[in-house]
């Protein structure tokens, strides 16, 4: 029973040892408070003691980290050595001891502040507006721009006058609605959308459904007897539980 | 080269080097080499004589190699700053005495050192809220970094700001009195109840 938990005890020691290890290097604690040849000859117990396969790899990261630690020692002294070997302990003495004037003008001697400029020039400012101006329009995204082409003028023009096209017809189509229910009461939705051709009709359901989402027209489904009814509106009504609703066109589904 | 072909790159190189075109301040040597060409050094040299008569000069930091088209290029002061002339820039003289405490401590311990231990020093002189917010400026304008251990490291700026060794041993020359220096000016600072 005493073996594993020696075998446990020398894992515990070796974590222990990797765990400080760490901490000096991570928290740029003085690589000095460690005592490495007492660490290694700890590892060496431990090495002799325990020879299995497990164990040597936590052998071999501790010996990773004490070699990290001797390789701070070793950047510690060449950054002491350009220090003049200075004293952490005494230059924080001094720090303490003195008053706060006279650690600033200590430290305005080895401080000499970047200098730059974060203000923009007039100079600048026009090279930025020149720059602008001279960047070409994105390819198919931007309509406006600061020099716009005769051409797109026009096409601007005839897109304009078709919007204001469907408008009207639109609000044509509203009146029609208007009218047929006064005279007839609920509309079949495909008794008023089928006039003349495909075309025709196709258009005046797609123009009907903007009336159904404005909320100028009310639409009733019936399942069970395969109806649509429409109900127009003068006024606009709000919708409370706004839905959809699909109707196939030119196939045997309705 | 002509006269006036050289002028107009010493221009270029001023307000390459005065203007701040990126995150940090400086321009790195290929960027010069590409607006100035090849003797791009020549360039700078002349800036340079030209600024020393203003109290600047151009500084080169060099990477890990002495390659000055990997170098980066600053324009800093020539000479040390007058405590006069720190208020004037708009320092306070407790911010920069922050900067001071924690710059020395981490120059005397190899560039690392625990922000807890420096703050256990700032304490002994400044309210807990006023060096952790000073601190956290000159973490903020690239003197100090702060790892996610809470361990605090020589920023960039410092790196190029500050000679560390005339640092400490400025600090190490230091009185425990409050001397002031023959010649110079300062102006009484309502701070210095707090100390």
């Amino acid at each position: 029973m005493s073996e594993p938990k020696k075998v446990k005890l020398t894992r515990e020691e070796l974590e222990k040892i990797i765990k400080i290890c760490e901490s000096v290097e991570k928290r740029g604690l003085d690589p000095f408070t460690v005592n490495v040849k007492e660490l290694l000859s700890t590892l060496r117990k431990a090495l002799e003691e325990n020879q299995e396969l497990d164990h040597y790899v936590l052998d071999a990261e501790t010996m990773y980290k004490i070699a990290a630690i001797i390789a701070l020692q070793h950047k510690w002294l060449r950054d002491s050595a350009q220090a003049l070997f200075v004293d952490a302990q005494l230059i924080g003495t001094k720090l303490l001891a003195a008053d706060k004037k006279s650690i600033v003008r200590a430290f305005l001697k080895a401080w000499r502040p970047i200098i730059s400029l974060e203000q923009v020039t007039f100079q600048r400012l026009k090279q930025g507006i020149d720059y602008f101006l001279g960047l070409p329009p994105r390819s198919g995204e931007r309509v406006w721009g600061w020099k716009i082409s005769d051409r797109e003028v026009e096409l601007l023009k005839a897109k304009l006058a078709a919007e204001e096209d469907v408008d009207e017809k639109i609000r044509m189509l509203h009146q029609e609605l208007l009218r047929e229910y006064e005279s007839r009461g609920e509309i079949d939705y495909w008794d008023f959308i089928r006039r003349g051709g495909f075309e025709e009709s196709f258009e005046r359901a797609y123009l009907l459904s903007f009336l159904i989402t404005e909320g100028f027209v009310d639409v009733k489904r019936n399942p069970l007897k395969n109806e649509i009814k429409l109900i127009p509106r003068r006024e606009k009504a709000e919708r409370k539980r706004p839905s959809s609703l699909v109707i196939v066109m030119g196939g045997e589904a309705r | 080269m002509s006269e006036d072909s050289f002028s107009k790159k010493l221009m270029t190189a001023a307000a390459m080097l005065l203007f701040r075109s990126h995150r940090k301040p400086g321009v790195k040597g290929w960027e010069l080499k590409y607006r100035l060409g090849k003797n791009y050094m020549k360039v700078i040299d002349a800036l340079n004589s030209h600024l020393k008569r203003l109290g600047l000069e151009v500084k080169t930091v060099f990477e890990e190699e002495k390659d000055f088209d990997k170098a980066r290029f600053y324009v800093t002061l020539s000479h040390p700053m007058l405590l006069s002339d720190l208020v004037t820039a708009g320092w306070s003289i407790d911010e920069v005495a922050v900067l001071a405490v924690a710059l020395s401590i981490l120059a005397s311990r190899g560039g690392k050192a625990p922000m807890k231990e420096v703050l256990e020093i700032l304490q002994t002189k400044l309210p807990r809220w006023k060096a952790e917010s000073y601190l956290e400026r000159a973490i903020r304008r690239g003197y100090i970094e702060k790892t996610d251990e809470d361990v605090l490291l020589m920023g960039w700026r410092a790196k190029v700001e500050i000679d560390q060794r005339e640092l400490l041993k400025s600090m190490l020359e230091l009185q425990p009195e409050n001397r002031q220096e023959p010649g110079e000016k300062t102006r009484p600072e309502k701070q210095d109840q707090e100390f």
